[in-house]
């Protein structure tokens, strides 16, 4: 059951990051729609603040307030909520995966998440959507099976136990008398992607993805505006709070499958791309993730390593929960998704 | 031998002689041996154990355990871990012991041992049909009123979750209607008497050491009688029915060996006990509802859960469980079963009594197993469980979800007490040679007249209790040898 | 059931003694009853599962002759494959009697 009666103000956190100017966009055009009357952005400095901007259409009527403010500062939190109207939503997209020191994780992903839900506890949040991960609960124990909606905790890494810390934080103001849903995307692609996304294209088109075993891993995945609109839906659900969804496409697909997909679509939006020949062992992949997990425990964190140690694993999860409650349908496919994700590359004059 | 009764277990004659011996009473012998003594075959069934009537032994018990499991119900496969298994050793055999729950085997199962071991004539229809039929002879049927409360429970479990769970159907009479009070139509309480019926005879307390065999024909077996005197029973034709490990050993030992025993499937199960608010415990029955949401991979049920079995449950970690003893009446004890893609060895070893068996995991087992656990903590959480005490060293009590991550960390499957019920697939049936080690009706390949027709013949572990699987496929087995060897014709 | 004899006199006392640091309010004549069915069913393994048992459980009494009981009781707690597994099979076959038999056993073995 959907709620659109609402023409309230929308906070969003980590405005300037990949989600945040997604949404922010997809906030500005739909604006009347989703009966959103005011959009309120956290940026962290006036280099984000200029990336949200150029996010919105240029014909942009929706009023935007940009604050600036880092979530990890709880004075830059009370200041967010200070001077934000009575009634409002707020999406909680600010999140860290890839960074300096493992220490950030946490002070990023739990307890910023925390202090933020507190202080939407006290001001008056009328609904607040966290945004997840799949990494709390780790990866599927074989290829066939499939995440349901509700799973043990199982986090992979510390990214993982960042994101569950964040869960359980959502989850205890929950208890406390907040209003908050989970939406929990996978592997996302698409417009507003940072350069980690063009590589991975890179490495299609040159033939030089890894593939484990014979890449029957599955992994589910989600084009940016189907998550969006999983947000979207999830904000304006009229249920229990506590709730939390997959937001992905409806199956999952196997490794092969995406790297055949993303190449056919690369070559159909006129690239040329070589067969793809990395194979590798999956004991590869095993040292990967062993090695990944031992710098992380000195409090390091190596990207490339961390990305190869996840990519021989099955991440698969049924998004039927969503589709019963929400109404969400993903309306974009792999191979729609991939080819608008190309074409915005070459938009911002991004080579792959 | 006494010629008036037919079932006994005092045979002083050391040399004794049928038309076909039938070794083992379980689900395999006993639907064997009634229909071939109806058919007019002259029958003798030897039964390694004692004929003990139902009633007189306490369900679950470790005095049912010393009366009708081998080895007083500590059986175990070696390997790392090792996984504890149960082998029934009576009249009746695992039919008197386990849990009386009854599942047929999903279709697709038969079509994948049709088609990957070449079963001839293995039509899943068919099959159902003889399904049918047995389920009317050992009277299949649901519980006439409310389930127990630990199955109860964990039926709500699952509809918190939204995870599919039904309940099992029990081969069970219920004289009163009332659904504590069921009598389990196990093979002492049908098909044996029936084939005593038909005029087979029954020994029991008789082991069967060797089966004689010259040029590829059986002509007699060597047995241990009750008296421990040594005997003869020469025979046409052999049946043998001793379960997924006692047949391959005989076999073995009886000079038999190619694709035998080396292909053993379980159900590797590992379990917790989970403590409520309230006396749930029912110390004499186990709960009839499963978990069915992650089949055939991963399966959730109740098990027996008297006082002894929760002190067991909580054994691993008794240091940080014991405290939970005290309030068993509020707890009961769950397992999650998965379907395994590793295989174990039975091996005859000369000069020894028992055979060696082994078992291996698989590192997707070991997943699934950890996956399973973890789950279903997670259903009894939901199923209003205060606390919930995982079955491994170094287990935390889980209270909440949070501890489930811990509980996840900390598990490893060498550190669980891991064990299994369902063995079968030791002598895979089916015309794929390199594979089988038997035909499609259980002949036994490079022999004339030694069959199989138990567990043993299960090509692969069937994702579900296997007794439904063994009987159907023993009666159409029977029925195949009673056409091609009519006594009448 | 050959082996019973000897495997009473190399399980019995290890048995007692892990029953009585585990189960402190244990009386002793029921710590003494317990045992004796715990070897009784360790005589019904399998044959190889019996010479094993017998084997360890040998090494284990030579052990605590040498080094004491409190080093025994160390060993008890130890997870080695094999010796880890003794210990094992003698706290299971013992918990599951204590309490079958009397199921409102107090978890440091003490009567109610």
């Amino acid at each position: 059951m959907l709620n659109n009666s609402t023409n309230t103000p929308l906070i969003i956190t980590g405005a300037a990051g990949w989600l945040g100017r997604a949404l922010c966009s997809h906030v500005a055009l739909n604006a009347e729609r989703l009966d959103i009357s005011q959009l309120i952005a956290l940026v962290r400095d006036s280099e984000e603040q200029v990336l949200v901007q150029s996010s919105l259409p240029k014909d942009n009527k929706l009023d935007l307030r940009i604050i600036t403010g880092d979530v990890t500062n709880t004075s830059d939190i009370d200041r967010l909520f200070a001077s934000s109207p009575s009634a409002f939503d707020l999406v909680h997209t600010a999140g860290i995966i890839h960074p300096k020191k493992i220490a950030e994780l946490f002070a990023v992903n739990e307890t910023a998440t925390k202090n933020v839900m507190q202080r939407a506890l006290h001001s008056g949040a009328r609904r607040v959507v966290h945004i997840s991960s799949n990494s709390p609960f780790g990866n599927n124990p074989h290829t066939h099976d499939t995440f349901r909606a509700d799973e043990p905790f199982n986090p992979y890494l510390a990214y993982g136990a960042s994101k569950m810390g964040g869960e359980i934080a959502v989850q205890e103001t929950v208890s406390q008398g907040l209003n908050a849903v989970i939406v929990r995307p996978p592997w996302f692609y698409g417009p507003f992607q940072p350069a980690r996304q063009t590589t991975f294209f890179s490495m299609v088109k040159s033939g030089k993805f890894p593939v484990f075993g014979d890449g029957t891993q599955r992994r589910s995945m989600v084009f940016i505006d189907n998550l969006v609109d999983g947000v979207c839906r999830a904000r304006a659900w009229e249920g229990e709070p506590g709730r939390g969804w997959w937001i992905a496409d409806t199956q999952a697909y196997r490794v092969s499958e995406i790297v055949e997909t993303v190449g056919r679509a690369l070559t159909d939006e006129g690239h040329i791309v070589k067969k793809n020949r990395l194979r590798l062992p999956h004991l590869l992949g095993q040292v990967a993730e062993t090695a990944d997990g031992f710098i992380q425990r000195t409090g390091r964190y190596v990207q490339q390593l961390h990305v190869l140690g996840e990519m021989n694993k099955t991440i698969a999860c049924d998004i039927s929960s969503a589709t019963v409650d929400l109404g969400y349908v993903p309306a974009v496919d792999l191979y729609e998704g991939m080819r608008r994700s190309i074409r915005w590359c070459a938009q911002q004059g991004i080579e792959l | 031998m006494n010629s008036v009764r037919q079932i006994w277990d005092d045979a002083n004659e050391s040399k004794m002689s049928c038309e076909v011996l039938i070794i083992g009473s379980g689900a395999g012998g006993s639907p064997t041996a009634a229909l071939l003594a109806e058919a007019g075959f002259d029958v003798l069934v030897v039964e390694e154990g004692r004929w003990v009537e139902q009633g007189t032994v306490v369900p679950f018990s470790l005095d049912q355990m010393e009366q009708q499991y081998r080895g007083g119900g500590v059986t175990v496969a070696l390997g790392l871990p090792s996984i504890a298994y149960t082998e029934g050793r009576c009249a009746g055999g695992g039919t008197e012991v386990n849990s009386g729950l009854y599942r047929r085997p999903p279709t697709e199962v038969v079509e994948r041992w049709r088609d990957r071991w070449g079963v001839s004539d293995l039509d899943p229809d068919e099959l159902m049909k003889t399904a049918n039929e047995v389920e009317t002879d050992i009277h299949v049927t649901h519980l006439p009123g409310p389930a127990s409360v630990p199955s109860q429970l964990l039926r709500q479990g699952a509809d918190a979750l939204g995870w599919k769970h039904d309940e099992s159907p029990r081969w069970m009479t219920y004289p009163d209607g009332n659904p504590r009070h069921g009598q389990r139509q196990s093979m002492t309480r049908t098909y044996l008497p029936r084939a005593a019926k038909a005029g087979a005879r029954i020994l029991t307390q008789c082991r069967v050491n060797t089966i004689n065999i010259s040029h590829a024909k059986a002509t007699s077996a060597d047995v241990s009688l009750a008296n421990g005197q040594a005997g003869t029973i020469s025979f046409k034709f052999v049946f043998v029915c001793g379960g997924a490990i006692q047949t391959p050993a005989i076999l073995q030992r009886s000079g038999l060996r190619k694709n035998i025993g080396q292909t053993l499937a379980i159900h590797p199960t590992v379990k917790l006990s989970a403590r409520f608010a309230d006396a749930i415990n029912v110390p004499d029955d186990v709960p009839v509802h499963q978990v069915k949401e992650f089949a055939p991979d991963l399966s959730f049920g109740g098990s027996a859960s008297h006082a002894g079995l929760i002190a067991l449950s909580l054994l691993d970690q008794w240091s940080d469980f014991k405290g939970a003893i005290e309030d068993w009446r509020n707890m009961a004890v769950y397992y999650a079963a998965i379907t395994s893609e590793g295989r174990g060895r039975v091996m005859s070893v000369p000069g020894l009594v028992d055979p060696v068996v082994t078992y291996r995991l698989t590192a997707r087992d070991r997943e699934l197993l950890r996956s399973g656990l973890s789950r279903l903590s997670l259903l009894m959480l939901e199923a209003g469980a205060t606390e919930v005490y995982p079955s491994f060293r170094g287990a935390p009590i889980i209270r909440g979800r949070k501890d489930l991550a811990l509980a996840q960390k900390r598990f490893s499957v060498n550190k669980a007490s891991v064990m299994t019920v369902h063995l079968c697939s030791t002598v895979p049936f089916g015309e794929n040679r390199q594979l089988c080690g038997a035909g499609s009706y259980g002949l036994v390949h490079e022999t004339k007249n030694v069959y199989v027709n138990d567990a043993s013949l299960l090509p692969d572990a069937p994702g579900v209790n296997p007794q439904a699987s063994v009987m159907a496929i023993a009666v159409r087995n029977a029925r195949h040898f009673i056409a091609q060897e009519n006594p009448h014709a | 059931m050959a082996l019973a004899p000897s495997l009473h006199s190399l399980v019995h006392p290890t048995a007692c003694t892990v029953l009585r640091h585990d189960l402190p309010g244990l009386p002793e004549t029921v710590a003494h009853e317990v045992a004796t069915f715990t070897v009784r069913r360790l005589s019904v393994l399998a044959a190889h599962m019996r010479l094993g048992i017998a084997v360890i459980a040998l090494l284990v009494r030579l052990f605590a002759s040498i080094a004491g009981q409190p080093r025994l009781l160390w060993l008890s707690k130890t997870h080695l494959p094999l010796l880890g597994e003794y210990f094992r099979l003698i706290r299971s076959l013992s918990y599951a009697y204590i309490w079958e038999k009397w199921p409102d056993t107090r978890s440091d073995g003490s009567p109610t």
